[in-house]
């Protein structure tokens, strides 16, 4: 084997095949971010670092960062404690667990676009149902104090709830403090029933007989056992759903591209929504291409920082 | 320590019943082992007296309290379980810490770095780390302490589990078949540490195990469970030689008990298989029964006598110190299984016609039934 080059011939297509679709776009992007390159131009010029200096100082890009790592940390945390939660109490279901699996598990399945249309109407401030909803409530008393906290004996009207009720109820999507918020709502509502699952598949992995050692070792509420089995052997799991999440938050786009355009005042300019705007809209492929890279950066940090735990710390075999 | 009781306990999983009534009685400082098949209850019912199932009617009494409603970790028993069931996220002083911990350190002990600020809590803490150092010495694992679960051989794991039921000094020990993860060389082993461990801890030992042979050579007295019944409680030697029902004997014993057709005539005489056999049953009742001989009691013979089986050899195993024969008898209708001295072994080749000698002494008569029936 040593004298002969056929297994250079065997390897050859798979190498081939990831160099040219994998290695070499990310290569041209990287050659790209450097230019003042535009798609149908025969030239570019050489800029340097110029694109990647516009990124850090241009107040649209500082947003827009901003804007991708919220959405991010509001996402993350809130679809992962929802998918884990929701993950326990079905395991815990002796019957009725698929009708729920299903239905937490449509809005994955479902075509995100057609879901932001759907979203648009629900949360419209004239036509929406949830503002309707809201507003039907200003005429029930009881809810109307337990909104506003004068329950407690706070002024109704220094709640956003009875300030809606007086001059209209926010414009969720429209309001440049709310829009980020609830696009973040609806990324998290996608995003939990994949967890979920994931989630459910990491808890059939964990052994019954280890439960049963910690009701004899007398863990005898359910949350000593969740302490002590639960949450621990589900290490594996904990991982790959926060990468999973994280990297699918960093690339969250339809529901920005078709409720807010990044809008508004860039309150919701996320980085894919900038890679788009800037590369294929606007046809700055060279700040384009420096976004993509970025964004590529992150997304490797995650996953080299998933491949150190997966190998260092939550494998226990 | 303690005694256990159980008192008309059966199990019902949806429509099937698992375990008929139930009763049992196991003696302070008893090692009681439950023996049967899989799937015969023996599981179910010391998860039963764990706590860890329900029964679905009446009594299970520890140390003379009725304990039906209290919750497994109250019951102050110990088990070791089949898989080991180690946390394996612990170090193995971790996992041997943990019963303790979780017993006698409050919420606030058990935080980190949180529980050296609570009065009294290093005391405690450094309690159960002497504890702790205590059960690893008599185990033999304190070199194996701060290992995880995952580094640890077969039999390694076995004894940290032993010792994670050890630290509490409970009043009784379960044991679901602790050593069917071992390989035979390290299972004989451990049958004679775990014998030694009951007499040294003078503690209630309920053992689980499908294997007779672990039944018979650990236990004091021995519980013989099938499809959900106890069918016969008793020592080991009374079971073996003095089986109350055809299915115990069958159980109990390896190789298998022989078991022949016979007839009682009407004077109550019995034969088989045309060998009278010149006994008489206590109460005459004419018709079939069933005979059974072990294998010990029936010999190779060479010249014709009385109380012989002529027979074709078709199949020798031998084992070094025991030559087990199999021979086909009665034009091949019927196959019995004989031991012989290795030297007797070699004496015949497969294919030979031999015969077989049995003791009348030692054949046990069950009826049709399979209930055993007295011999005068």
């Amino acid at each position: 084997m040593t004298n002969s080059r056929t297994h250079i011939a065997f390897v050859a297509p798979a190498i081939i095949l990831m160099l040219v679709i994998l290695i070499f776009p990310v290569f041209v992007a990287a050659t790209l971010s450097f230019t003042d390159y535009s798609l149908g131009n025969k030239t570019f010029n050489w800029v340097s670092w110029e694109n990647y200096e516009a990124l850090l100082k241009r107040s649209s890009y500082k947003k827009m960062f901003s804007a991708s790592l919220t959405y991010v940390f509001i996402v993350v945390p809130f679809s992962v404690v929802l998918g884990l939660g929701s993950a326990l109490l079905l395991s815990s279901l002796r019957f009725g667990s698929e009708i729920y699996k299903t239905i937490f598990f449509l809005p994955v399945m479902a075509t995100l676009l057609a879901m932001a249309i759907a979203w648009e109407f629900t949360v419209d401030p004239i036509i929406g149902v949830a503002n309707a909803t809201l507003k039907s409530g200003c005429e029930v008393k009881w809810f109307y104090s337990l909104m506003t906290g004068s329950w407690r004996g706070g002024e109704p009207l220094d709640s956003w709830y009875g300030l809606g009720c007086v001059e209209g109820m926010p414009n969720w999507l429209g309001d440049r403090k709310l829009a980020l918020g609830t696009i973040s709502f609806i990324g998290v509502w996608q995003a939990f029933g994949f967890n979920m699952v994931l989630y459910l598949a990491g808890l059939t992995a964990v052994p019954r007989e280890l439960y049963n050692a910690a009701q004899m070792d007398g863990a005898d509420t359910a949350w000593k056992r969740f302490r002590l089995v639960t949450w621990p052997m589900l290490g594996p799991s904990h991982v790959f759903v926060v990468t999973i999440t994280s990297i699918r938050s960093f690339q969250v786009f339809d529901t920005v591209e078709a409720l807010t355009q990044g809008g508004p005042s860039k309150a919701t300019y996320v980085m894919v929504y900038a890679m788009f705007e800037k590369g294929i809209k606007q046809n700055l492929v060279g700040i384009g291409s420096a976004i993509t890279i970025v964004f590529l950066a992150f997304v490797l940090i995650l996953t080299l920082t998933q491949v150190y735990f997966v190998n260092r710390r939550v494998h226990y075999s | 320590m303690a005694s256990i009781t159980l008192s008309g306990v059966t199990k019902v999983f949806g429509n099937s019943r698992v375990l008929n009534t139930t009763n049992l009685e196991v003696a302070d400082g008893e090692f009681l082992t439950l023996v049967g098949p899989s799937g015969c209850g023996k599981s179910t019912t010391l998860r039963i007296i764990a706590g860890l199932e329900n029964q679905t009617t009446v009594n299970v009494m520890i140390a003379g309290k009725k304990v039906n409603d209290l919750r497994p970790s109250r019951r102050n028993l110990a088990m070791v379980f089949q898989s080991y069931a180690l946390y394996p996220h612990l170090t193995v002083r971790q996992n041997l810490e943990i019963p303790l911990k979780l017993r006698d350190l409050s919420f606030a002990e058990r935080i980190p770095l949180i529980w050296s600020c609570v009065p009294g809590a290093r005391e405690k803490v450094d309690k159960i780390g002497k504890v702790v150092n205590e059960i690893a010495a008599t185990l033999k694992i304190e070199h194996l302490l701060d290992r995880k679960p995952g580094q640890l051989s077969g039999g390694q794991r076995q004894r940290v589990a032993l010792g994670r039921a050890m630290v509490r000094k409970p009043a009784a020990f379960l044991m679901d078949e602790p050593l069917s993860n071992l390989d035979a060389g390290l299972r004989v082993h451990m049958r004679a540490e775990l014998a030694g461990l009951h007499r040294s801890l003078k503690t209630t030992f309920i053992y689980v195990t499908h294997d007779q042979a672990e039944a018979l050579t650990m236990s004091d007295r021995m519980a013989v469970m099938i499809d959900g019944d106890i069918l016969q409680v008793g020592a080991p030697n009374d079971v073996y030689n003095d089986p109350k029902n055809i299915r115990v004997a069958e159980f109990v014993g390896s190789p298998k008990i022989n078991i022949l057709p016979g007839r009682t005539d009407p004077s109550g005489v019995l034969s088989c298989l045309n060998v009278n056999l010149s006994r008489r049953l206590r109460e005459s009742v004419a018709g079939d029964v069933s005979i059974g001989l072990r294998p010990e009691h029936l010999s190779l013979q060479k010249k014709n006598a009385e109380n012989c089986f002529l027979g074709r050899l078709t199949y020798k195993e031998n084992l070094g110190s025991d030559v087990f024969l199999y021979v086909t008898i009665n034009d091949e209708a019927h196959q019995v299984i004989a031991r012989a001295t290795p030297f007797e072994g070699h004496d015949v080749a497969i294919g030979d016609d031999v015969r077989l000698y049995l003791v009348p002494d030692k054949i046990i008569v069950f009826s049709a039934d399979g209930n055993r029936l007295q011999l005068v």
